[in-house]
């Protein structure tokens, strides 16, 4: 992956605009509602362009395989050795020499954008993206459209923020938006798109951004559809389980599914640092290589691994392959699609990923309709649950595998299956394999970006978490100084609460009560001496760092119930705070 | 109230500022707008040119799909139609093309599957069950063959269904046939036949799966339909005096034997159809002057019982002769023929129509228990044996 200093980045920006820009301070003074309101507008814009993308560049990829491979490429063919051969040469020059951004499948780079760059993705690397996976997966490379579209949709997003001078916390949220889009479009599913976002990029559910992720990507899809129709990349047979003792077969193919991810995993753990770390030079011909290797593998049998493979999805889907063979090319994909990846061939894993996972969903869904056909259900529905749980297995994203086949196949029917077979894949994945593939490729690429694994199960502190009970002296607000001050002195207490008529508390120090008593008489109600100002409304299931910036005012802070009003639960201080987190 | 001072705030430069920044934003959404507008053009003309380049390559594959398929080479076709279909997923006569395809390389496995899963998607396509019912033949599985043809007849189909659903009824029957269940194969027939148009060559087909299921009387009531046709067919000819003929209706049987050797297409036929047809003509013709029918005159009656007489008794002496230890029926029968006079005169016979019918009734009992206890006879043994399989039926017309 190609790391651009930010600081580079920046001074590239403002030599390319002769206006003076305003600056973030005067932008907040004089239309501080701005960056607001064009966040969602702009949302849509780059949900419509980068939709128009995605099916310009998905047909660039066709017309690339038509007129370079052939319109029915078949094992046996030369061309199907030259061509990938010779596109790798191509590719990799143009990758080196001109858009090193391009490297890769463009997940990890669009995280990087996030976390690194302030959301910064150049238009050279959008071009290069386009250009040179385009060329790779319409060459015959193992590889898949739907990566390089993520980052060319945060890429589009990246361009049109900066365009617009938002400031650089908008700037970066709009890297995941454009992210979302560009994936919903490829797919042609925009919640499994908005999951995968959310679950491998973002890596938590924020608010802040979910609705803007979700009017792109809608966005997107909807101009996808305008072009090739609602059905999703491939066409779904009717899905459905016939049997309950079918779920055994899934649970077979969630077992089978976990064992293909770890070796796809493992196969790509190891060439890709291997072949990174050969000389400079050898990256001009890498790409060459694989693609002469994987050339080698259609040439020989098996042409159907080359591309991205979506019309041998849709056949196997629709039950025109035997079981012997579906295996087989599961196994070819996984050895053409290492070797592509590994070579540094720009194009992404999910398209391959599916196919894989079709592939051995088929071949098991085929194995039992011949020798079980009372038990079976469709072969599809074995295919688009295998999709789903390589999709959970290697790409460890377990949501969005539900949902992805879900959406897809548009049958909630079949979501017990799925959830199991994904669920032992990811399951078994995890055991065998700690480290998530994108986050293998980060450190591969000499990044230290957030684990999203880490991030999704990392369990978010409370209030609940730090209070204790109350153990400092509560004093009616309608009670007199002189009182306060005998409870205090009782309870050898440096701070006391004040409970008030209507409901709200006051947290006080001995020093408030000493000061107040110099100018008030003794018997003056508590109550007429405090200041207009209350303690914050805390409730225990609010976030624990939400009483930080409280403490400097108030060294103690009530936690009240929310069924009950003036209720206490009890109290935090910041010590309990500091502890609670150093405990965690 | 905060943003009330802010606006109160501004400066006339800023205010000025605000109003600049406006303007460029809407310049600059505008700006995204056309950017869309020429994009979503660009995207439109690739899109169309695209979609029209797979419509072709569609048609070109299946073209090249079919005339291999037609050909006579099935590897080829898989390939062009599994192209074809990849330009145009969606079309099911394609698919089902491809299915055929796979079925007629022998790769019958894949098939299946592939029919299957477009079963699946079509659960009552009588086409798709039709083939599922031949691979399931060609595989053995007689239950599942008898299924599927069964949810042809009952599924849907496009079009001519009338005409396909007794294509399929038909070659269910002959599929029946094959497997020796005449039974179920003649009641498919059956209903075929009451079902088809007035065409003869759906008659002539139907009437030959009888004869084959083994349904001789309907088979000729068929090919008698067929007869009505003009120009007579040979076929219907020879169909019809197979069927008189097999039902022991001898005299009907010369008549179509003697239409069908005159018919001017007969001298067309191979010589060995030839001499069987002159062969059941001339067994006819015997047959018919060994029959002691009710048509005749009693002296002519007496002299052909008392012919037959000499026949079967011949062929039980020669019986008896072969066998050292006399079975029971054997010897029951040589016991009857024992009780009769020694010798019966024509005008004794011709008397007593008694003796002549106990006579004749010997008769066919010698033929049949000597055909079962010394093996088939020949010559006018063998004639007698068919007329007493049916003597009633012998010019029954």
């Amino acid at each position: 992956m190609s790391v651009q200093p930010m600081q580079e980045t920046v001074a590239r920006i403002s030599k390319r605009t002769p206006q003076r820009l305003l600056t973030q301070a005067e932008l907040e003074k004089i239309a501080p509602t701005r960056d607001e309101r064009l966040f969602l507008v702009l949302s849509i814009f780059i949900g419509v362009l980068s939709g128009l993308l995605v099916v310009s560049f998905r047909i660039a990829i066709e017309w690339i395989k038509i007129l370079t491979l052939g319109s029915a490429p078949h094992a046996g063919q030369f061309r199907l050795l030259l061509v990938p051969a010779v596109a790798g040469l191509f590719v990799a020059a143009l990758v080196q020499l001109f858009f090193p951004g391009a490297r890769g499948s463009g997940v990890n780079q669009t995280k990087a954008a996030l976390y690194i760059y302030n959301g910064y993705i150049s238009f050279k690397t959008v071009i290069g993206k386009f250009v040179t996976a385009a060329l790779a997966i319409g060459c015959g490379h193992s590889l898949g459209p739907e990566d390089p579209s993520l980052q060319i949709g945060a890429g589009v997003a990246s361009m049109v923020a900066r365009r617009l001078n938002l400031s650089r916390q908008r700037l970066r949220l709009f890297a995941p938006i454009g992210a979302a889009a560009g994936l919903a479009a490829a797919f042609n599913a925009p919640i499994a798109a908005i999951l995968f976002v959310i679950e491998e990029v973002i890596g938590q559910w924020s608010a802040a951004v979910l609705g803007s992720i979700v009017l792109s990507a809608i966005s997107s899809v909807v101009v996808a559809r305008w072009f090739w129709g609602s059905e999703p990349i491939f066409r779904i047979p009717p899905v459905t389980l016939r049997d309950p003792r079918e779920l055994i077969a899934y649970a077979v193919l969630g077992v089978i599914g976990g064992f293909a991810a770890l070796v796809f995993s493992k196969s790509l753990g190891y060439l890709r640092p291997r072949l990174r770390a050969l000389p400079h030079w050898t990256h001009y011909c890498q790409s060459g290589i694989a693609g002469l290797l994987v050339g080698l593998i259609g040439f020989f049998g098996f042409p159907q691994v080359m591309g991205p493979g979506y019309e041998v999805m849709d056949q196997a889907m629709h039950g025109q392959f035997a079981w012997k063979l579906l295996l087989a090319l599961a196994l070819f994909k996984i050895l053409a699609t290492t070797l592509s990846f590994s070579s540094g061939t720009p194009g992404g894993m999910f398209a391959p990923t599916l196919f894989i996972g079709a592939m051995l969903g088929a071949s098991v869904g085929s194995f039992e309709k011949l020798f079980f056909p009372h038990l079976a259900g469709t072969v599809g529905a074995y295919a688009l649950v295998g999709m789903g749980v390589l999709f959970a297995g290697f790409l460890r994203a377990p949501l969005t595998s539900v949902f992805m086949v879900l959406e897809v196949s548009g049958n909630y029917s079949i979501i017990l299956p799925v959830i199991l077979a994904n669920m032992i894949a990811y399951l078994m994945s995890r055991a065998l394999q700690p480290v998530p593939i994108f986050e293998v490729f980060t450190h591969q690429d000499g990044l230290e970006l957030p684990s999203m694994e880490e991030a999704r199960e990392e369990s978010e502190l409370h209030l609940e978490d730090a209070l204790h009970p109350v153990d400092v002296p509560v004093i009616n607000g309608h009670q007199t100084i002189a009182e306060a001050a005998h409870s205090v002195s009782t309870a050898q207490a440096s701070v006391f609460l004040v409970s008030l008529w209507d409901g709200s508390w006051y947290s006080m120090t001995v020093h408030d009560l000493t000061s107040a008593s110099a100018t008030s008489t003794p018997d003056t109600p508590i109550e007429r001496v405090l200041p207009a100002e209350r303690v914050p409304i805390l409730f225990p299931d609010m976030p624990l760092d939400s009483a930080l910036h409280y403490f400097p005012r108030w060294p103690v802070l009530p936690i009240l119930n929310r069924a009950i009003k003036g209720k206490l639960e009890g109290i935090v201080t910041q010590d309990d705070v500091l502890h609670r987190y150093q405990e965690h | 109230m905060a943003v009330l001072q802010l606006r109160s705030a501004l400066t006339p430069e800023e205010r000025q500022l605000r109003q600049k920044l406006i303007l460029r934003d809407s310049l600059a959404l505008l700006s995204l707008f056309a950017i869309v507008i020429v994009l979503f053009f660009i995207t439109l003309a690739l899109f169309h040119s695209f979609s029209v380049h797979r419509q072709e390559l569609a048609q070109r594959w299946l073209r090249r799909g079919e005339n291999a398929l037609h050909a006579g080479q099935p590897l080829v076709a898989i390939d062009a139609l599994r192209s074809a279909l990849a330009y145009a997923p969606d079309d099911e006569n394609m698919q089902i093309e491809l299915a055929e395809a796979l079925a007629a390389a022998g790769r019958t496995e894949e098939a299946v599957a592939y029919f299957n899963t477009l079963l699946d998607a079509r659960p009552g396509n009588g086409m798709i069950n039709l083939q599922l019912a031949r691979l399931a033949e060609k595989q053995g599985d007689e239950a599942e063959a008898l299924d599927h043809y069964q949810a042809a007849l009952d599924g849907t189909w496009e079009g001519d269904g009338y005409i396909r659903r007794r294509e399929v009824r038909l070659e269910l029957a002959q599929y029946l046939i094959d497997r020796k269940h005449y039974d179920r194969a003649r009641n498919q027939l059956l209903i075929a036949a009451g079902n088809a148009p007035d065409d003869i060559n759906i008659e002539m087909q139907v009437a030959g799966l009888l004869e084959s299921a083994q349904d001789p009387a309907n088979a000729l009531h068929l090919y008698k339909k067929a007869l009505q046709h003009r120009p007579v067919r040979l076929m219907a000819l020879q169909g019809a005096a197979r069927t008189a003929y097999a039902l022991n209706r001898f005299l009907e049987a010369k008549e179509y034997l003697e239409r069908a050797l005159n018919h001017a297409d007969f001298e067309k036929e191979p010589a060995e159809v030839q001499a069987q047809f002159r062969n059941m003509l001339s067994d006819a013709d015997h047959i018919l002057l060994l029959y002691p029918g009710p048509e005749l005159n009693v002296r002519a009656r007496a002299e052909r019982i008392l012919g037959n007489k000499k026949i079967a008794q011949e062929r039980l002496a020669a019986c008896l002769s072969t066998k050292s230890v006399v079975p029971p029926a054997l010897q029951n029968l040589a016991d009857r023929w024992q009780q009769l006079p020694a010798r019966v005169r024509l005008l004794q016979l011709e008397q007593d129509p008694e003796l002549e019918q106990t006579i004749v009734q010997l008769v066919y009992q010698t033929e049949q228990v000597t055909s079962q206890q010394c093996g088939s006879p020949t010559g006018d043994d063998a004639l007698l044996l068919k007329i007493a399989q049916a003597p009633e039926a012998v010019e029954q017309q």
